[in-house]
């Protein structure tokens, strides 16, 4: 018997103040998405592949301030308009070819995110999802450590290490 | 459950709060075990401890300079870690505030 390995999804919750229609085309479409679809003001987002519907996938770049580039492919499973959407993002190369992380073996393989909006009083909330797909016992771990600081952020307080990464 | 040594996986070494506050202070230049526990107001043998896990994973680099030791970060070692790092949640609450900055923008750009 396969045994199934339960983790807890990271559930991540914001607001906009913006109508639910904007907040799911600003998913949706590619026009959108080139705008904003990175972590940190600075970076830059091409689309190399544009296919958002169910079943379909785009591939775009980000490039860092520093100049560090990453593809990544993002495959579509659902859309609900001004409701749902469902996709898997993978770290790729420029042909949307999935690398594996050689760094961190562990790391899960099958990443889920759903996008959840609701809307109240023209704002729109909305609920980030992030979660493995059938992850084996070390990639549940691996995903459990990632934010056993969750809140305080894995990756929050490193504001110098920033600075200091970009100049070199 | 089984863990990787620390000391044997960068990744897990960053993974300790402490450490990265030591990574931060070394991000602001070349520090000597003196100077950081007077900078972070740790104890000597914790700063030298989590010092050299650091150094033993390579994140961090000693030099000597008479009989001074002098630590620095490691900027090669660092990079891909700081790119992983990129794939957490960080990456999500990112997105998410960009989303928030540009949904503003363009509201303010129909008025």
């Amino acid at each position: 018997m396969e045994t199934m390995q339960k983790v807890e999804p990271t559930i991540i919750e914001k607001e906009y103040n913006a109508p639910i229609k904007l907040v799911f085309d600003a998913w949706t479409k590619v026009e959108h998405l080139a705008n904003w679809q990175f972590p940190m003001k600075g970076f830059k987002c091409a689309f190399k592949e544009t296919d958002i519907s169910p079943g379909g996938r785009t591939l775009h770049k980000m490039t860092a301030p520093n100049g560090f580039e990453m593809w990544l492919l993002t495959k579509y499973e659902e859309i609900i308009p001004n409701h749902t959407i469902v996709f898997r993002q993978y770290n790729s190369d420029e042909n949307g070819e999935i690398l594996p992380n050689p760094q961190m073996p562990n790391w899960p393989k099958e990443l889920q995110t759903t996008i959840k909006l609701e809307e109240s009083d023209n704002k729109t909330k909305l609920q980030l999802i992030w979660q493995p797909i059938t992850p084996s016992e070390e990639e549940a771990t691996a995903f459990d450590m990632s934010r056993s600081e969750h809140g305080n952020g894995w990756a929050g307080g490193l504001a110098n290490l920033e600075q200091y990464l970009e100049q070199q | 459950m089984a863990r990787e040594k620390t000391t044997l996986n960068p990744f897990n070494a960053v993974a300790d709060s402490n450490r990265r506050q030591l990574i931060e202070l070394l991000a602001r230049g070349e520090y000597t075990v003196t100077e950081v526990v007077q900078e972070l107001d740790w104890s000597q043998p914790q700063v030298s401890k989590h010092l050299s896990v650091l150094k033993q994973v390579n994140l961090v680099l000693e030099r000597k300079e008479g009989r001074k030791r002098i630590y620095c970060l490691n900027s090669v070692a660092l990079k891909p870690i700081h790119n992983w790092i990129m794939q957490f949640e960080q990456y999500w609450i990112g997105n998410l505030n960009s989303l928030g900055h540009y949904l503003n923008e363009i509201q303010k750009n129909e008025d």
